[in-house]
């Protein structure tokens, strides 16, 4: 049969469109980088080339504090929110327990309200407990907004789950601990590591929970890029946000595994 | 479970508490008062709300014109071809949200480098002022926001039986009519995720026009935020300001469920 060609005029207008998105979408980052060897000290056209502001760089320690502290945010909170994520899924396999509608419904919530309503409601939380803002309020902020999506990752690699595998398992005589590790687990993976991935990646790119929830001297780097830029010393966010994107690049370029399971976790 | 009702649940329970106590400079009083609700039944903050629902508006409109024809050409295209033409959708939305909207205030500002193109182009001779204008923030908004409209977009376009178009077409139907009687009802549901995707978070934006915005017309988020964080401080009126808006949201849901459920069973019956 022979393949179904669009009409020539919409292929036309797809193509010039795809082509116009694709010059928006990356026209400013290209400027960035081009303009992270821009002498200047102000947003201003070209002054010359530098690779001074990369030497700024590394020797900002509050640059390196915020960068530690974001890695280590968000670690945690993958590692907590991935863990919280399996048990959740797995407990909402078994579908006759009462309120399994309502626990669904909770989860997919907090996925549609603005973002900044979270960080308002914790910031009061973290009020009226006086509880002192800081890494502690942070890692538990960016736990709560990772679980929704982990656990719907995880459960739609658990939807398509081939039950006859483990009662095999059973009919062969092994125990439960025993097919889940061995069985289970497994075939849950791609899942988990889809997960952990969409948790980490938001962890580290939130700006407005975070920004609620930390207190004074524990800054993220969106945080600290957000809090320089308002004060317009510029240089080294140049600088920054190139070894950022590049940063992103290489984790593009190199796993393509890695690729395909957030195409599919998408 | 646990974890998201004690740190989703129970802090908008806090929020409710607090929009019905009274302000002081740094913190709330423990005094009973409907003051912000006044406020806010008194219109005085409609102004934010009206500007963050245009701005939500325009902004789900541009995604949807221009996700459209992207999301149909990454369709269409050869199956190889398309993983690699989604990373690059997928790339800018990877990176650092803050860094993409720092290297639009590079390209937009005054002195920036749109302006010194064009008049080194010839083709204005002062410079626009675009920064910190309205505009900027729609501009903004579209370019963070599109990816959220283009994958879902793309994902039903990808479920799209072509051989339907063929046949209208052996059928006589021209290329309009045919897209906009197979394709476009066809690709509903994926608009609809989109908008789910785009509009909402739209409404609670504060980072963008905090940082290519103008600050004589503040967007909820802003004051929202502004109640919180700036002294004096008035955190019943950002409980109450962040309820009103939570109820629009839900308001809007409820509508976007109706709209869609509506759609469905149109589509049965024919």
């Amino acid at each position: 049969m022979k393949r179904f060609s669009a009409p020539r005029f919409f292929r036309g207008m797809n193509l010039t469109a795809f082509t116009m998105v694709m010059i928006f979408l990356y026209i400013p980052i290209l400027i960035l980088i081009i303009f992270s060897f821009n002498d200047a000290k102000i947003i201003t056209g070209w002054k010359g080339f530098t690779t001074k502001y990369y030497v700024q760089l590394f020797n900002n320690q509050n640059i390196k504090d915020a960068f530690w502290n974001t890695m280590l945010i968000a670690g945690l909170s993958t590692l907590i929110s991935t863990t919280l994520g399996i048990l959740t899924a797995l407990g909402l396999e078994y579908k006759k327990f009462s309120g399994r509608k309502i626990m669904q419904g909770l989860i997919y919530v907090p996925l549609v309200i603005p973002d900044i309503l979270m960080g308002v409601s914790l910031a009061l939380l973290f009020n009226f407990t006086r509880v002192t803002t800081g890494m502690f309020t942070v890692l538990i902020a960016h736990v709560t907004f990772c679980i929704s999506y982990t656990v719907i990752v995880i459960q739609s690699r658990l939807e398509g789950f081939d039950y006859s595998l483990v009662e095999a398992a059973q009919d062969l005589g092994a125990k439960p601990s025993y097919i889940f590790w061995k069985i289970k687990f497994p075939l849950m993976m791609p899942g988990i590591i889809a997960a952990g991935l969409l948790a980490f990646t938001l962890s580290i790119d939130d700006f407005i929970i975070t920004f609620f929830t930390s207190g004074r001297g524990f800054d993220t780097l969106p945080i600290y890029v957000e809090g320089t830029i308002r004060r317009g010393t510029i240089t080294t966010i140049n600088s920054l946000s190139t070894l950022m994107i590049a940063f992103t690049l290489f984790l593009v370029v190199i796993t393509k595994r890695v690729r395909k399971i957030m195409i599919s976790a998408l | 479970m646990l974890w998201l009702t004690a740190f989703f649940l129970v802090p908008y329970l806090i929020v409710v508490i607090y929009s019905f106590l009274s302000p002081d400079i740094y913190d709330v009083r423990f005094e009973v008062s409907l003051d912000a609700y006044r406020q806010i039944f008194a219109g005085n903050y409609l102004r934010p709300f009206l500007l963050s629902f245009k701005l939500a508006i325009y902004t789900t409109l541009i995604c949807i014109l221009l996700g459209f024809p992207v999301a149909y050409y990454i369709a269409r295209a050869k199956e190889k071809l398309r993983n690699t033409l989604l990373i690059f959708i997928i790339i800018p939305f990877w990176t650092n949200l803050i860094i993409r909207i720092f290297s639009w205030r590079i390209f937009l500002a005054y002195n920036g480098v749109l302006n010194d193109l064009l008049i080194s182009a010839g083709l204005i001779s002062t410079p626009l002022e675009i920064m910190r204008t309205d505009l900027a923030v729609i501009l903004v908004m579209v370019y963070v926001y599109l990816p959220y409209m283009i994958l879902p977009l793309y994902s039903t376009l990808e479920k799209l039986d072509f051989t339907l178009l063929n046949a209208a077409m052996d059928l006589g139907a021209n290329e309009v009519k045919a897209f906009f009687s197979i394709t476009l009802p066809l690709a509903v549901e994926g608009i609809f995720a989109g908008t789910l995707l785009v509009f909402i978070p739209s409404l609670g934006a504060y980072l963008i026009p905090q940082l290519v915005g103008n600050q004589r017309s503040l967007y909820v988020g802003q004051v929202i935020t502004y109640k919180i964080k700036n002294i004096p401080r008035n955190w019943p009126m950002a409980s109450a300001l962040s309820l009103t808006l939570l109820l629009l949201v839900a308001v809007m849901l409820l509508i976007m469920y109706y709209l869609f459920r509506k759609h469905k069973a149109r589509r049965l019956q024919s």
